[in-house]
């Protein structure tokens, strides 16, 4: 049985995704600061903040002792908030910073470390389309995000010799709670910047995702795939 | 806690166990002093973070222990702590908690 990591699965996209990869018959490992009501057979959950490193070191040695490796990592926990710079506080670049870039490269990894022995493995990262369309509003969530698509890149040469691929999805606005903030007007500007102009889904995501995890994506490493036809 | 027999003894067993991986045959009868990484090293950078990643992994297995051996004060020594098995084990010996 293959077994997957994914980050942020108590609710949105993240759960969505355990439950998609539940269905295909793996063995899900899932992680949110709160406790999930998600329960499965092979589902295991781990309350924890992504940015604590003892934390994620703990979770990669109990999955190591039960599982003994990891095939697929999907780095989705993240945070935004959307701001004017003027008016953003550094506590929040803090967390958002720590969530979405610290957090992706510690599970990045030490899951890595567990992917060692798989012979072939997948990361998938989470970036956005509010990093390529510069969108005003939220420079330091796509500054986060511009973090995690370098990351990806260079990760994917670093972690080539282990056989592991380092790619990325830049999902467009789909309807969770993290952009349920965002004013009626402003989402539909966004929206008219893409090349489909309509809101992403919960499957959009899942079918770039799967792609990447296919077992001939094998060739397929540094890529970042913005879904509505943003680039 | 481990003593310095028993954690040279654990990074020889690493070195043996990543020889038949990477099918090294210069490392799959280890000594203290035979080269591991640098001037006339057998391994190259992508087996030395798989030999790091077994011995912190070891460590973790056999006494409990976390501890990083690639961390800033690696990265920064004069001599590198991954020179061969006698340095390997000083460095690990330097990070055993007090
Ligand atoms: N929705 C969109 O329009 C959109 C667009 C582009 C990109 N994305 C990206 O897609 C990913 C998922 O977003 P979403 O819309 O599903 O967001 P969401 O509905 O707000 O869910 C975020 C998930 O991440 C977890 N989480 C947040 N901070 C965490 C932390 N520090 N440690 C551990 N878990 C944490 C949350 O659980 P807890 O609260 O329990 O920790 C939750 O399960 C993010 O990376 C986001 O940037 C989303």
């Amino acid at each position: 049985m293959r077994t997957i990591v994914i980050t942020g699965t108590r609710k949105g996209i993240g759960r969505s995704l355990a439950e998609h990869y539940l269905s295909e018959g793996w063995q899900v490992a899932g992680c949110s600061r709160s406790a999930s009501d998600l329960e499965h057979a092979h589902y295991q959950h781990f309350a924890l903040d992504v940015s604590d490193e003892a934390a994620v070191v703990n979770m990669a040695r109990q999955l190591k002792k039960k599982y003994t490796r990891v095939d697929a990592l999907v780095n989705n926990a993240g945070i935004a908030s959307m701001n004017h710079a003027l008016l953003t506080p550094v506590s929040t670049v803090n967390r958002i910073f720590q969530t979405n870039v610290v957090g992706t490269f510690l599970f990045c990894r030490e899951m890595a470390k567990l992917m060692r022995r798989s012979g072939s493995a997948r990361i998938v990262n989470f970036t956005t389309v509010a990093h390529p369309l510069n969108l005003e509003g939220e420079a330091i969530y796509a500054a986060s995000k511009a973090a995690i698509e370098s990351l990806t890149r260079i990760l994917a040469r670093e972690l080539s010799g282990l056989n592991i691929t380092v790619n990325a999805v830049g999902p467009t606005p789909i309807e969770t709670d993290l952009i349920r903030g965002v004013p009626a007007a402003k989402m539909q500007a966004l929206l008219e910047r893409q090349a489909i102009p309509r809101m992403g889904t919960v499957d959009d995501v899942v079918n770039a995702v799967d792609f990447f995890l296919r077992e001939e994506s094998d060739f397929i490493t540094g890529q970042v795939i913005y879904l509505g036809g943003v680039s | 806690m481990p003593d310095r027999q028993a954690v040279e003894t654990l990074i020889l067993d690493s070195v043996k166990m990543l020889a038949e991986d990477f099918d090294l045959e210069t490392l799959k009868q280890p000594t203290p002093e035979l080269a591991l990484y640098g001037e006339d090293g057998a391994l190259d950078s992508m087996a030395l973070v798989n030999l790091i990643a077994d011995i912190e992994d070891a460590l973790s297995e056999r006494y409990a222990l976390s501890i990083a051996l690639a961390d800033e004060k690696a990265m920064s020594a004069k001599n590198s702590p991954y020179r061969n098995v006698q340095s390997l084990t000083d460095a690990v010996m330097e990070r055993l908690p007090a």
